[in-house]
């Protein structure tokens, strides 16, 4: 790399490590041939091969540990959990569990979030009920949704709805919290000049306030939503006859070890992909109301 | 006309009661440019809030025309230094202005002309796409102002509009601020802690001693042609005389601090 900046002649040097359009590297006279490589040292391709040097190393690292230095039956090399992890794909095994997890997260999460929107929103506008129920809920919220697993099995048995229940209850007071941050944090100033302005009550609160505490609701929705994703394993490991953490634990039981590890695996992925989506949504949908601006 | 009689401001807190304001009396004409000038914790902001109806009076009157000023009022804009926070972030500039007249209920078919005219008049047409963080610190200020005039309010409260800006657009935004003065003719209170802004947009400065128990010590009057310009020696005479009313004010604002 560093050879690549020393031959570039100084302003193209500049725009080549600024991650200019490869266009502009090319636009190099023959004497500096190097910047035609300028996208080499763009940004994104940066990240890019780190990030595959990275799940490289690691991927080789765990090989050779598991190989050589751990007993392979309690870590399997990584190639045996591929081996593995074909057939399970293949028959839709995987897949099947996948859906059935995912199903769950996302009513519990969406109806979670919707409540957490809707409470969220009137505890940060109306005072009196703050006061009331911010007692209770800076006491529910340290009960995990793990820790309310057994009581929701009684409640609700193996059964969706336990799930859903757990989901809804872990994202519940996540995105409730923040979005009570958001509507105190709407500027008195944006609420005020609305108000000069002609904007009745209502408007200021739906026009105004609301829209102001969306990178709020947004932030907390993200966070709920890698907490689900860790809450719904133990709710299906303790409590479910389907799943990815059910097939954790069926694993588990029958000391198939490549199999747990294609179920973590699995986890990994998913979570990483949702996010992804996730953020790429908000991106689309919301962008517009996603900046914290402004100071002058 | 807006008249402010005798006002008191008492701020209730768990350290005990502080008065801001103490027998406030100033009548602003229609149609004139008065500065409040003073000193950081002077009450010149309160009382421009007071003046907004943000908030109430502890005692005294204030009157717009025939009417008691009792909360935000369509007649009386307030514009704010943060301009970014003013505005609305995810609105494009022309949706910003489009706002106002929507909870306005202005009648849709005068919007196009409406916006055309006042983002003429604040120099932004060509940026009527870009959303405020995409706008410089003066053009996000000069769309507060462009959002403000579009529902044509009587009297423009200005709360040091400018004091975030860099030395050279803040002279710009005089520039602007006069012109569309003089253009539109209406009432502008406007509070400043800098002398040299307040002499040169003025026709009348209200000199406000430092807190607590604030009052107007002085009103002056700039009969002054525009622009003014400070190495014009009656422009700088002027600023003088009020650097000296305001100096022994601010030793004893210091003073004040240090003591506490």
């Amino acid at each position: 790399m560093s050879t690549v900046y020393g031959q570039q002649s100084g302003p193209v040097a500049e725009v080549g490590a600024r991650g200019a359009s490869v266009a502009q590297a090319r636009a190099v006279t023959p004497a500096s041939v190097p910047g035609r490589r300028g996208w080499l040292s763009s940004p994104a391709f940066r990240t890019l091969s780190l990030t595959a040097a990275s799940l490289l190393i690691a991927f080789c690292a765990w090989q050779f540990l598991s190989t050589f230095v751990f007993n392979p039956f309690l870590i399997p090399p990584p190639l045996e959990v591929f081996r593995v992890a074909i057939p399970m794909l293949q028959s839709g095994e995987i897949l099947s569990d996948v859906s059935i997890s995912m199903v769950r997260v996302l009513v519990g999460f969406t109806t979670g979030s919707l409540a957490g929107v809707v409470l969220g929103v009137l505890l940060g506008r109306i005072r009196l009920l703050h006061d009331l129920l911010d007692p209770i809920i800076e006491l529910l919220r340290y009960l995990s949704p793990t820790a309310m697993i057994p009581i929701a099995v009684i409640w609700f048995g193996i059964g969706e709805m336990s799930k859903y229940f757990l989901i809804f209850w872990g994202t519940l007071f996540i995105v409730l919290i923040n979005t009570t941050a958001g509507v105190w944090r709407a500027p008195v100033a944006r609420q005020r000049a609305a108000a000069c302005l002609g904007a009745s009550r209502l408007q200021i609160f739906v026009l105004v306030v609301v829209p102001s505490a969306v990178p709020y609701i947004v932030i907390g929705m993200r966070v709920a939503m890698a907490s689900s994703f860790m809450s719904i394993i133990p709710a299906e490991i303790l409590a479910a006859d389907s799943g990815i953490g059910y097939l954790l634990q069926q694993s588990s039981m029958l000391l198939q070890t490549d199999r747990i590890f294609v179920a973590l695996l699995t986890i990994c992925i998913l979570g990483f992909t949702v996010d992804r989506i996730f953020r790429f949504l908000v991106d689309r949908v919301l962008a517009r109301y996603m900046s914290f601006v402004s100071q002058t | 006309m807006l008249r402010v009689s005798n006002v008191r401001k008492v701020f209730e807190s768990a350290r005990g009661s502080y008065v801001a304001l103490d027998g406030v009396s100033l009548t602003v004409n229609d149609g004139e440019f008065i500065c409040l000038l003073g000193p950081s914790g002077c009450g010149k902001s309160t009382l421009l809030n007071i003046l907004a109806g943000f908030e109430p009076v502890s005692a005294g009157t204030v009157m717009f025309g025939d009417t008691p000023v009792t909360g935000a009022g369509r007649e009386r804009m307030m514009f704010f230094q943060d301009a970014g926070s003013a505005l609305l972030p995810w609105l494009s500039t022309e949706e910003n202005v489009r706002f106002a007249l929507r909870v306005r209920k202005i009648p849709k078919a005068d919007w196009p002309a409406i916006i055309d005219r006042y983002l003429a008049m604040a120099g932004l047409d060509a940026h009527r796409g870009k959303f405020p963080a995409e706008l410089s610190g003066g053009m996000r200020q000069r769309l507060q102002i462009a959002r403000g005039l579009a529902v044509e309010p009587n009297v423009l409260l200005m709360d040091e509009p400018f004091a975030a800006l860099d030395a050279l657009t803040r002279r710009r935004m005089h520039v602007v601020l006069l012109d569309i003065w003089q253009r539109i003719g209406k009432t502008i209170v406007f509070v400043t802690h800098d002398i040299a802004e307040a002499i040169s947009l003025a026709d009348r400065i209200a000199v406000m001693s430092v807190g607590p128990r604030s009052v107007i010590t002085e009103l002056i009057e700039v009969d002054l042609p525009r622009p003014r310009d400070l190495t014009n020696p009656k422009v700088a005479r002027l600023f003088g005389e009020i650097e000296e009313l305001l100096t022994p004010d601010l030793i004893r604002s210091d003073e004040q601090l240090e003591s506490q």
